[in-house]
Formats: C-alpha cells, sequence, structure tokens
C-alpha cells in the first residue's frame, strides 16, 4: 500500500512545492515544475510513493481577470512530460485537491465557472504528464445553500457539463458537514464519479448511520475495475489548541486556550487507530487501495507512522501475503 | 493593475546560486537572459525564485564573488542542439539541459566573496541570506543546530568551511564543516539535519563513513545535534581540541 501525504514537505527544510509569487513578480508554472521535481527526488529518497501536488501549481490559471496565464499548462509541455516520466519512474502516484473556494456547485454561475476551469486545468496538467487514471482531481460536493438535494443535483449537473479530460480525472470526497458519504453515492450513481472516502470526515458525518466498512466497501467500489482506489485518512486532533485573540477591552493579544474539536488533524497518524483500521479491512474482501494520510506534520507524519508500523504492525504494511 | 517588480527581500524566496566560468556564460546571462544546467548534473534542488552567479577565476576584480543576482521567469527543458545552435555536431549535442530563462541582472548590494580558493558548483538559499551574507559560507541554510555551530566559528574567528566537498566534484560527499590544520584536514559532520529529532528522514548528502573519509585524507569529527544545542561553546572546544592534534587551524590560503 501506498501512504501520501499533502502538498508541503516538512522533513527538508527548504523544498518548495510550487511557485508562490505574485502576479507582479510573474510567476510561472514552469518554475512550479522545477520545485516539484526537487520534491519528487526527496519523496524517492525517503520512499513515499504518493504525493498530493499544490492547488496553486499553475499559478493564476483560471483567474478571469489574468488571461495571460491562461497558457502556460500548454507552454509547459514538454517539461509536464519529463516531470511525469520521472514520477512513473518513482511509482509515484499524484493527485491535486481543490481548495475550499473552488465550488462546482455554486449559485453563483461565474464562481461554478470558474471551478469548472480550474478543474480542467489540473486535469490538463495530469494528462500532460501522461499519469495513469489513478492521478485525479479530489473535490467536495461543496455549498448547501440551504437544499441540500438542489445543491447535489446542481453538482451532479456541473459535472456533466465538465470537458470529458476533466470529468475522468474527477473524484469526489465525503465531507464532514453538509455532505456523507450516502449524498456523494448518489452523486456517483448520477455521474459515475468514483468517491473518495475519507475516515476522519465520515467519523464526523455520517447522519444515515453507515457502517463504517460498508461506506468504505462503496467508496471502493465506485473506482474503475483497473484503478486503484484511495482514501484520506487521519487522526482526530487530541492536543490542546492556544489561540491569540485580541482583547476586546484593552486590544492587548493573549492566549487563550481550547479544547479541540473532533474534525481537526492531529499533528501525526494514531498507528494504533490506523492498525486497527487496516486489520478490520483485511477481514473482508476488499480491493487494494493507497491513503493519503491529511496530518498536520505532512511527510512527517508518513516517516513517523511507517516506523510504527514497522515495529508494532508489520502485517498492516501489506496487502495481502506477499504485499 | 499596476506592476511592482520588487518582491520583500524575505526568506521565502529562494535563490539558486550558479557558477559563471565564461564571461561568454556572463554576455549570454546579461544580454539574452539565460543560463543552463545540464539534466544530467542539475542539483537536488534546482527550483528557485532567483538565479544569483559566483563568478570564477576569469572575472578580473569580480572574481571569487557572487555580484549579480536576477529573478528566473521560466525554466524550460531543451536539448543542446537547440540552446546552442552554433554547435550542432557537439558530442553532447542531444543532452537536455535546463534553460533557465531570467529577467536583467541586478547588482547585490555587497558582493559576497570566497575567502578559501573551493570549488563552487550550486549553493540552494534564500534572498534574506543573499542580501546579507558577508561571505560565501553564510549562503548555507542548515539546521538550527548547524547554523549555531556555524555562528560559534565565526564569532571565534576560526576560518572554517561549509559544505565542503570532501573529494574535487564529488558533490554528494561533503563534510558540513572543514577545516585546514596546519598537519591535516578535519572534516565536521552532524549526525541529525531533521527538523524533529525522532523522526528518521533521510539526509540530502549521505554521510560518508569515517573510514572512507580517512582514506581521502580528513580526520573526521561526527556531532550529534544534541551536543550543539548544549553550548556551542563547548561544541567548539571539542573541534578545537581535534585541530589542535591536527597542528591547530591553518590560515586559508586567500585569493
Amino acid at each position: 500500500m501506498r501512504l501520501g501525504f499533502p502538498v508541503k514537505v516538512l522533513g527538508q527544510p527548504g523544498l518548495k512545492s510550487h511557485d508562490t509569487r505574485r502576479w507582479q513578480n510573474h510567476p510561472h508554472l514552469s518554475v512550479s515544475l522545477a520545485y516539484l521535481r526537487d520534491v519528487f527526488l526527496y519523496l524517492d529518497r525517503q520512499d513515499i510513493r504518493m504525493y498530493r501536488m499544490a492547488a496553486d501549481l499553475a499559478p493564476y490559471v483560471s483567474h478571469p481577470d489574468l488571461p495571460r496565464f491562461h497558457y502556460q499548462i500548454d507552454d509547459c509541455a514538454t517539461e509536464l512530460s519529463a516531470l511525469g516520466a520521472m514520477a512513473k519512474s518513482y511509482d509515484l502516484r499524484l493527485s491535486f485537491h481543490l481548495q475550499l473556494s473552488t465550488v462546482l456547485n455554486a449559485l453563483d454561475e461565474a464562481i461554478a465557472l470558474q471551478a469548472a476551469q480550474l478543474i480542467t486545468a489540473q486535469a490538463m496538467i495530469l494528462d500532460g504528464m501522461k499519469l495513469g487514471d489513478e492521478a485525479v482531481v479530489v473535490t467536495h460536493v461543496g455549498g448547501a445553500y440551504g437544499d441540500r438535494d438542489a445543491a447535489l443535483e446542481r453538482f451532479a449537473a456541473r459535472c456533466d457539463l465538465l470537458p470529458d479530460r476533466a470529468r475522468r480525472r474527477l473524484a469526489l470526497e465525503n465531507d464532514d458537514n453538509r455532505f456523507s458519504v450516502a449524498d456523494i453515492m448518489w452523486v456517483h450513481r448520477r455521474t459515475g464519479v468514483p468517491l473518495v472516502f475519507d475516515y476522519l470526515h465520515f467519523q464526523n458525518h455520517n447522519p444515515e448511520g453507515m457502517l463504517l466498512m460498508e461506506a468504505l466497501e462503496v467508496c471502493l467500489g465506485s473506482w474503475p475495475q483497473n484503478v486503484r482506489p484511495k482514501i484520506h485518512f487521519s487522526s482526530p486532533r487530541t492536543a490542546m489548541r492556544v489561540i491569540d485573540r485580541t482583547s476586546s477591552q484593552d486590544e492587548r493579544r493573549e492566549p487563550i486556550m481550547r479544547a479541540p474539536r473532533p474534525h481537526q488533524h492531529a499533528d501525526f497518524i494514531d498507528p494504533f487507530q490506523f492498525m486497527h483500521f487496516v486489520r478490520k479491512v483485511k477481514t473482508i474482501d476488499l480491493p487494494e487501495f493507497d491513503f493519503m494520510l491529511e496530518a498536520k506534520a505532512k511527510d512527517l507524519a508518513v516517516l513517523h507512522l511507517r516506523e510504527h508500523l514497522a515495529r508494532l504492525a508489520p502485517d498492516a504494511m501489506y496487502w495481502g501475503s506477499n504485499g | 493593475m499596476a506592476e511592482a517588480q520588487e518582491p520583500d527581500t524575505g526568506q521565502r524566496w529562494r535563490v539558486l546560486v550558479v557558477v559563471l566560468n565564461s564571461h561568454r556564460d556572463f554576455e549570454v546571462a546579461r544580454e539574452e537572459s539565460w543560463y543552463r544546467i545540464p539534466l544530467s548534473r542539475a542539483p537536488t534542488r534546482v527550483g528557485a525564485d532567483y538565479l544569483a552567479f559566483y563568478q570564477t577565476s576569469v572575472f578580473g576584480e569580480e572574481r571569487w564573488a557572487v555580484n549579480y543576482y536576477a529573478p528566473v521567469r521560466r525554466y524550460r527543458i531543451v536539448s543542446r542542439r537547440i540552446l546552442l545552435p552554433g554547435e550542432p555536431d557537439h558530442p553532447r549535442a542531444d543532452d537536455l539541459y535546463y534553460r533557465i530563462e531570467i529577467g536583467s541582472l541586478r547588482r547585490l548590494p555587497r558582493s559576497i566573496p570566497s575567502h578559501r580558493l573551493r570549488r563552487i558548483t550550486f549553493i540552494p538559499t534564500t534572498l534574506e541570506r543573499l542580501f546579507g551574507a558577508e561571505e560565501i559560507n553564510d549562503l548555507w541554510c542548515g539546521t538550527r543546530d548547524e547554523e549555531q555551530l556555524w555562528r560559534a566559528f565565526k564569532e571565534s574567528g576560526l576560518a572554517a568551511e561549509r559544505r565542503y566537498p570532501l573529494t574535487e566534484g564529488d558533490e554528494q560527499r561533503t563534510a558540513d564543516f572543514a577545516l585546514f590544520c596546519k598537519n591535516g584536514r578535519l572534516a565536521v559532520c552532524m549526525e541529525s539535519e531533521l527538523p524533529i529529532r525522532n523522526v528518521r528522514v533521510i539526509r540530502e548528502h549521505p554521510l560518508i563513513s569515517e573510514y572512507e573519509a580517512r582514506a581521502l585524507g580528513w580526520m573526521m569529527l561526527r556531532l550529534e545535534s544534541r551536543d550543539v544545542v548544549e553550548p556551542a561553546a563547548a561544541c567548539l572546544r571539542t573541534i578545537m581540541e581535534v585541530a589542535e592534534r591536527l597542528g591547530g587551524v591553518a590560515t586559508p590560503p586567500t585569493c
């Protein structure tokens, strides 16, 4: 099984995930790709075979007021192809995850259009890298806007309108307070979009009372037969939060203590929770899948979990008898 | 929208220091606004917001120093044949290169000299360091422990070199610090370069073994990170004791 992490590398100071310059300073996708090449070298060194690329990899690619940035993907065909070949040689599974501000089911048509453009752009990047179908663009349904059924229907309809290349790469994830696994199942039945099961979101939002393994199974089963599914896994934060709050009386900043919320990600993955989950999965006949670990310690969380699994439960690290 | 060219001089802006060893390459950088790196010899960190240029001995008064920098605009991967169309029969004409396109060359407020005659290839650093560096060794970005030890070296006036290749042309086998003593050479290597101490992250450049270092004519001193967390002065004393056994630190053959 692959264990991956999103975007930011913490294990090697100074590795950037993408070109972060503002438009005034001429950011370019090719600069992001050069940074990404350095990240891939790091991933290979650490034997990490799964990675989520930055959503802003192609800067301002769908910004309505900056059309000069809209052609960088085509312009970088050679560099994308070279980086894709590098990823393949490292057996690296890559993906994108749309930011929460990218809302395909928005009531505002302009926002929805921009979301569709961004999904298409990210699909074009994956195509340009010549990556297989397991490289997907993950999104959430979006807003409920007071009418969940209409919101789901609008997502499905907009999904239908996406260009084929974008639709083929899109995957849908359950969220932690609006759209449950049962909701995204409906979208899958309507559109065929594969589903990314998010373990922590499921624990936080499961109004239908689905069983864990049942929910996992339907999500895994939504992927095409020849494509290895993936899920998101994270542990809930249990540590106290310290928040800087400005005092209303004298405007001084002061730290206040807050108990953690159950939807917040922990810094690391609880190895016992992970072992328990994997062992439970192995008791039933499910397709093999990969884990995107969503922990605040990013790659360090992957390395940390791997160390613990090797010591506590080597069996949990591999599928089947020979991994 | 108004164009604003200058970013803040911050730590988040990445700089790659590269080498200019001919007037022709300097002219290409200044007039044609690009620099080339063969893919096969590209460093582990090639991505950068800026390039800065270390000039070698051919540059007269500007030699052995970083004097110029330029913003990066674009990375292209092209064959040497396309990059240098005047040399179509070159034996490496089909080799691939990064053609790094840059903005106009800007002069640094002060030049950053290399005091010791050492081979420089690539130095990944930040814009903040580029503007603050007094000499080439200030450019390397190390862990907190490494930085602490470097400050201790500077404060004590000891002529140490950072990230020094133990063999000519092998950037993979480097000492974190090198001291040149009267009767030998001392390589100081930090055991850990991790941001946190109990997660095993494989080093960017593998640690050389003591045996291998000896074979290359270096005395090796390994320091645990926790040694440096203790007052760096104590750490420095340990290094000095070893250096004394090698006849004491020699004055570098400056240019």
